[in-house]
């Protein structure tokens, strides 16, 4: 029943900010619904590892722990975003670059964006999964062009066009699924449950093919190279909140989207494919990232690219296979939802004061804002994988993983790269936190709320990244429950 | 019956390949949509399921009335002219069609199952559609003959669901239906904010963001 408080509460949040979003308060009330989610979001996937998924309600609506698990990291990701957007967007009024009216029009676009975020996993019929994944692009799309400036309109375009063609072909990829279902002898349904199981008599040429059009399909929505041409225009234009939204949780729901498809793949068609496959794309996407990040020059954008990147990583976990790298992914999604976030949060903090984007103009930012650049020093060190926090810990088990199955290419290539965006990231962040302060520019302190949004990641962070070492087995169990290995 | 209809898709998406200008390419489409509802009306004669029905109903409202009926309104609105702005011209991009047509009659060959359901002609047309929608997306340059593509895409898709599994569950085609008409309406409003800010449509020029 919990799902209900989640799926309902955004409509409610939304029609609230219909009425009340021109308040200054309005986004306090939000952060604190959002709390109450997020809290719903941990009770619904503790719940779901012991019981055998709930559900179906209405016929389409079923959560098992893989589903519940996107639902907890999504939760966790909105209420943050929440909880940063109530100081972004006072400031912004505050300042006068964004009137009451906009606010209003942020906060129920907000909420709508995270209703048809959290619809997705929800969802058990694989046609209406699409549906929700296209009603993410139609929503985010207005938070990406939200600024009507030439930039923020065109990367809407792109974003829109570019995922709503990627998204056809998933739909093409689905269609045929469901081809393979009804020549093996089932109904037209659609239904995840029972195409999973009947996954074992289905035609292995037709899924092999359908397959292709999916991770083609969701792979522009998640990001996944050569299809990611929309992603760095849309992340570096969206309002900041938003961009934390986009790459933090986003991209992963394409990601959850392809994992249900692949489940299907994996049963019918064997998994060498399904792994091959996965293993590829990821490779592609370490190395055009890596490409990028060394010679960008736009801070939101090179926080894009980054997402690119571990977007590839979760794609290697997953191809590899192995429970270990099936744990690993899992948590990398957890991980890189948390640590982006912080990252973008902070670099919305400064494009906001120095306002721009570019790289070069940014100086000083531990003089200017102390708070933000020593929270963007440690989330610098966390996104590019250093020991004590998360990221470390589930790129360390990816690698292990591949090591332990003898791939011994991916480790080699994987290794590099990350090497490699590792020194770009810490170079490109270095020149901006340090240095002296540009003239003329106060130094400032950030309101309580997006303090409070910075140090509830930096836990997350931290507890990722030094619990694994003591509850291994435990992980590697979660990740058994997910995937019923 | 049902094969003079698939020719009749056939000549409207090829029409849609020759078309130089706006109005001409929608026209080409609406006559697509009322091909793809005669289909599912006939279908839905012969089957007697009241969903089918309400399916037809809807192309029939939406795509054949409604969708077209905003195409045109933001033309008239916009005031550019309405060249659709060919990168390949209509005798190439006709040869480019029959090519694609070629090639869909192949994949739906391989696709099909042997006993000869679904039908081979109606996953040829499917995939045509598929691959003419993404060709006017790519060798066309303004933002309206983009929507088109996309429109296109979605025709041959459901076309094809409705090929090899008799049409997608009702809710979830009821579902599509209103996700496609959601992204016209969006795209449309795009198409007004880009008009406004660079004034004109031609996509190919939105080039501010590098890298």
């Amino acid at each position: 029943m919990l799902i209900f408080l989640i799926l309902g509460a955004p409509i409610i949040f939304a029609a609230g900010a219909f009425f009340a979003g021109r308040n200054k308060f309005f986004g306090a009330i939000n952060s604190a619904g959002y709390f109450v989610l997020f809290v719903a979001g941990s009770l619904l996937f503790w719940d779901s590892l012991s019981s055998d998924g709930r559900g179906p309600y209405f016929g389409f609506i079923y959560i098992d722990a893989l589903s519940a698990f996107f639902i907890f990291t999504i939760s966790m990701a909105v209420f943050a975003a929440a909880l940063y957007s109530c100081g972004y967007i006072n400031n912004q009024t505050g300042q006068g670059r964004m009137t009451r009216d906009k606010a209003r029009l942020y906060y129920i676009l907000f909420n709508l964006f995270c209703l048809s975020m959290f619809f997705v996993p929800a969802v058990n019929n694989l046609g209406m999964l699409w549906v929700a994944v296209e009603m993410t692009t139609l929503i985010s799309a207005f938070l990406v062009g939200f600024y009507n400036s030439k930039e923020s309109v065109e990367a809407a375009w792109k974003y829109i066009i570019i995922c709503s063609v990627g998204i056809i072909f998933a739909l093409l990829g689905t269609i045929l699924f469901s081809y393979a279902f009804s020549l093996s002898g089932g109904s037209a349904s659609l239904n995840w449950q029972d195409m999973a199981e009947a996954a074992g008599r289905m035609d292995r040429n037709i899924l092999k093919t359908a397959f292709i059009f999916i991770l083609v399909g969701y792979g522009t929505k998640a990001g996944l190279a050569p299809m990611h041409t929309w992603l760095p225009d849309a992340h570096s234009q969206a309002v900041a909140p938003a961009s934390a939204l986009l790459s933090g949780v986003l991209l992963k729901t394409a990601v959850y989207a392809i994992l249900r498809f692949g489940v299907i793949t994996v049963n019918g068609a064997g998994f060498a494919y399904f792994g091959r496959l996965m293993v590829l794309f990821g490779l592609i996407s370490l190395a055009v990232s890596c490409g990028f990040i060394l010679i960008q020059k736009d801070l939101k954008r090179l926080l894009a690219y980054s997402s690119i990147e571990h977007i590839g990583i979760i794609a290697v976990g997953f191809g590899l296979g192995t429970p270990l790298s099936m744990a690993a992914a899992i948590l990398h999604i957890f991980n890189h939802a948390a640590t982006k976030s912080l990252m973008f949060f902070g670099a919305g903090n400064l494009v906001d004061k120095y306002r721009t984007h570019n790289m070069r103009l940014i100086r000083g930012a531990s003089a200017v804002m102390p708070f933000t650049g020593f929270m963007l020093l440690l989330g610098v060190f966390a996104l590019a994988g250093m020991p004590p926090f998360s990221i470390f810990i589930s790129e360390m088990l990816v690698l292990l993983s591949a090591f332990l199955k003898g791939a011994y290419a991916v480790v080699f290539l994987m290794l590099g790269f990350v090497t490699v965006i590792f020194a770009a990231l810490v170079y490109h962040f270095g020149r901006m936190i340090f240095g002296p302060a540009p003239k003329g520019m106060p130094a400032e302190s950030e309101p309580l709320s997006i303090k409070l949004a910075f140090l509830f990641l930096f836990i997350q962070i931290c507890i990722l990244g030094i619990a694994p070492l003591f509850m291994g087995k435990e992980l590697v169990w979660i990740a058994q429950r997910l995937f019923r290995l | 019956m049902h094969g003079i209809i698939l020719a009749a898709v056939l000549i409207s998406t090829y029409l849609m390949a020759i078309a130089k200008r706006m109005p001409a390419l929608i026209r080409s489409f609406r006559y697509q949509s009322f091909c793809l509802f005669l289909s599912t009306f006939i279908i839905a004669l012969a089957e007697r399921r009241p969903g089918l029905y309400i399916i037809a109903a809807l192309i029939f409202a939406l795509k054949v009335c409604l969708i077209p009926y905003l195409l045109y309104r933001i033309i008239g609105r916009i005031k550019v002219k309405q060249d659709i702005g060919l990168f390949i011209n209509p005798q190439m991009s006709l040869f480019c069609a029959l090519v694609f047509t070629y090639l869909s009659w192949l994949v739906a060959g391989y696709l099909s199952a042997p006993e000869g359901y679904p039908k081979t002609e109606m996953l040829t047309a499917a995939f045509f559609m598929v691959s003419q929608g993404m060709f006017l997306m790519i060798f066309r340059k303004t933002a309206l003959a983009q929507i088109i593509g996309l429109l296109t895409m979605e025709n041959g898709l459901f076309l094809l669901a409705s090929a090899v599994s008799g049409g997608m569950p009702f809710f979830v085609e009821i579902a599509v239906f209103f996700d496609v008409f959601m992204s016209v309406l969006i795209m449309g409003f795009f198409v007004y904010r880009i008009n406004n800010l660079f004034t004109h449509i031609d996509v190919h020029k939105l080039s501010r963001l590098k890298r």
